[in-house]
């Protein structure tokens, strides 16, 4: 059944309440993108998270939104704490897959003739593809410390300082992870693998500022045209997969239980003033804190490899940002007037909060937080700044990527006997994976271009371009 | 067509279908494509053994805690699936002996992250059953 939409301007556009919607739904997108969209079941998704108990506003959508499971890729939605619900298929399967950027004080053209080098020492730093493990297992000790201790644990093992963590969402450490609430299997997948990138579209990527549109925030955040950055883009690995995977079944249970109607059973939820959800919340923080520990372990990995590799110790590799991809948290935030606590879910969105939020790191205070969207490996991706619009508009979210245009198997058959390395080196980019298979997947044409997403953002004062950055080597998982 | 399976594109993840004579045929032969799935088609040696138990909701869920169980079998413990003889109980009980290639975590080449219960289908049509599974890869 076609989902009816109303134009309210060129980048909303409104789902009316209707049948069991609780809120109405509000897709951020362009004519051109909407027509993708309206192609896939996303429009439905959005449909079905405005039927849960307690959502607040609108059920919402980003221009990447694409058809996933339960929430849509690309959805938000806030739930009142009292009345509202906490669903696991409202995070995904990887929690807090998410990316950081970092910058440095090299020039692009330091690098030039050495770029392909630089690839293959990138790709021996990171452990990367399936089931990719670090050099050392975590004892069960040491991972529980991890669990409930994020980014700062790594910090405090020597990779990484406390400026790392004042430049991270949530400082790289959230609270209320409870590792009793993480099943024996949970851990025993979290255990080696700690500072992977795995697979899929994970990647740890060197670019370089290539054009700057807010000189400004750019400023702030450190950036300058030519200068060498590194994304690092991945979640929490086995561990959070199986958190998630643990919880669903529970869910299940509890929706039941709770007579919660599901139009998805991926929807699956329990009231936020459940045991469930308090028990879920506390394993998914764990998820949460284990993902920016990997994120700042590879981070430390960068470091050490590049340093080596140019034999200098000035880099100065700081970061510049953290953003959660896939979250439920407890925010702040503004509703019919009131300053109240809300539980965001963001599935494929960015948390993008507003110039003077207390949450923003200070130096970033002026100008907002900002919020990273990678592209695809084969053109460009960008660096925004969060708005008092999104602040008031989508619970302070923004988009998150390209979004993928073809299937994995699209792709892997237009990818099918051409070479992709060389057609990506004659572009100046130097990939390296362990899986020929994975880089087929994930050449540039299976995505959206992004800049279409970001011009959407922008246009509609959701979150502003700050600076473009270009790809110089990717290691793909 | 008394076994098999197919791919179903679908944009971010994958959708499977899958069909077979009875369910737990079914159940066997979605576990075969998941393996064949996330080794791109290696042969796989009987060469072990072991147990799996679900207690789920209803068949529904049975098949999603069996075919994650598949896959966490194969990227945690290394242990590739070959065949098994499944014992199934309403709503949701499965016994299962499992034979299958220990020491083969290498030979996972596509990393599947889990089946969901997005778009579930599962039931009989005349003599075949048949189950669509999309999985987060």
């Amino acid at each position: 059944m076609p989902i009816e939409l109303e134009h309210i301007d060129e980048y909303r556009h409104r789902i009316p309440q209707r049948g069991a919607m609780r809120v109405p739904g509000l897709i951020y997108a362009s004519g051109e993108l909407l027509a993708d969209i309206r192609e896939d079941r996303s429009p439905e998704q959005v449909v079905n998270v405005a039927t849960l108990p307690g959502i607040l506003g609108h059920s919402i959508a980003m221009p990447d939104i694409h058809w996933g499971y339960g929430f849509p890729i690309g959805g938000v939605a806030a739930f009142d704490p009292d009345e509202g619900v906490l669903s696991p298929g409202g995070v995904g399967y990887d929690i807090n897959c998410g990316v950081r950027l970092l910058r440095s004080r090299l020039d692009r053209r330091e690098l030039d003739g050495r770029l392909a080098d630089l690839a293959s020492a990138l790709h021996r730093a990171i452990p990367s593809g399936v089931g990719s493990t670090s050099r050392r297992a975590l004892s069960a000790a040491e991972l529980r410390r991890v669990l409930v201790r994020g980014a700062r644990w790594a910090v405090e093992q020597g990779h990484g300082s406390a400026e790392d963590l004042a430049h991270a969402e949530e400082g790289g450490c959230i609270d209320g992870a409870d590792p009793d609430q993480v099943s024996p299997r949970a851990q025993e997948r979290g255990r080696p693998q700690l500072g992977s990138l795995g697979s899929g579209n994970h990647f740890c990527e060197l670019g370089a500022v290539d054009e700057i549109y807010d000189a400004e925030a750019a400023r702030a955040f450190g950036l300058a045209e030519g200068m060498v950055t590194v994304l690092i883009h991945s979640g929490s690995r086995g561990l959070g997969y199986q958190v998630c995977d643990d919880s669903l079944r529970t869910m299940l249970r509890a929706a039941d239980r709770y007579r919660i109607a599901l139009p998805d059973r991926q929807l699956a939820a329990a009231p936020l003033t459940s045991d469930e959800a308090r028990r879920y919340l506390a394993a998914m923080a764990c998820a949460i804190n284990y993902a920016f520990a990997n994120r700042q372990m590879m981070t430390d990995a960068v470091r050490r490899a590049m340093e080596r590799f140019t034999g200098r110790a000035d880099l100065g590799l700081e970061l510049v940002y953290d953003v959660c991809h896939n979250i439920a948290k407890w925010e702040r935030h503004s509703v019919n007037g009131d300053q109240r606590t809300v539980c965001v879910h963001r599935k494929g969105a960015t948390r993008a909060f507003g110039p003077g939020h207390p949450d923003v790191p200070e130096d970033y205070r002026a100008v907002g937080q900002p919020v990273l969207v990678p592209g695809d490996m084969g053109r460009y991706s960008y660096v925004l700044r969060g708005t008092e619009q999104a602040m008031r508009e989508t619970w302070g979210s923004s988009c998150h990527g390209a979004g993928r245009r073809m299937s994995r198997a699209q792709a892997r058959r237009s990818a099918r006997g051409r070479p992709i390395f060389r057609e990506l080196e004659e572009r100046g980019i130097f990939v390296r994976s362990d899986s020929a298979g994975t880089v087929a997947e994930e050449i540039p044409e299976a995505y959206k271009d992004v800049a279409e997403v970001i011009d959407v953002m922008d246009g509609a004062g959701i979150a502003r371009k700050v600076a473009r950055l270009v790809p110089l080597a990717v290691v793909k998982g | 067509m008394p076994r098999g399976y197919r791919q179903i594109d679908h944009t971010a993840d994958l959708a499977l279908e899958v069909w077979a004579e009875s369910e737990e045929e079914l159940l066997a032969a979605g576990a075969q494509a998941l393996t064949e799935i996330m080794t791109e088609g290696a042969r796989i040696e009987p060469r072990s053994e072991r147990d799996v138990a679900i207690d789920g909701i209803d068949a529904a869920d049975r098949l999603v805690q069996w075919l994650n169980e598949i896959v966490v079998a194969a990227v945690v413990d290394g242990f590739l699936f070959h065949s098994a003889a499944i014992q199934l109980e309403p709503p949701g009980r499965l016994r299962a002996r499992v034979r299958g290639e220990p020491d083969a975590g290498a030979r996972v080449v596509a990393e599947l992250k889990s089946a969901t219960y997005h778009d579930l289908e599962l039931g009989r049509a005349g003599d075949t059953w048949r189950a669509r599974v999309v999985i987060d890869v």
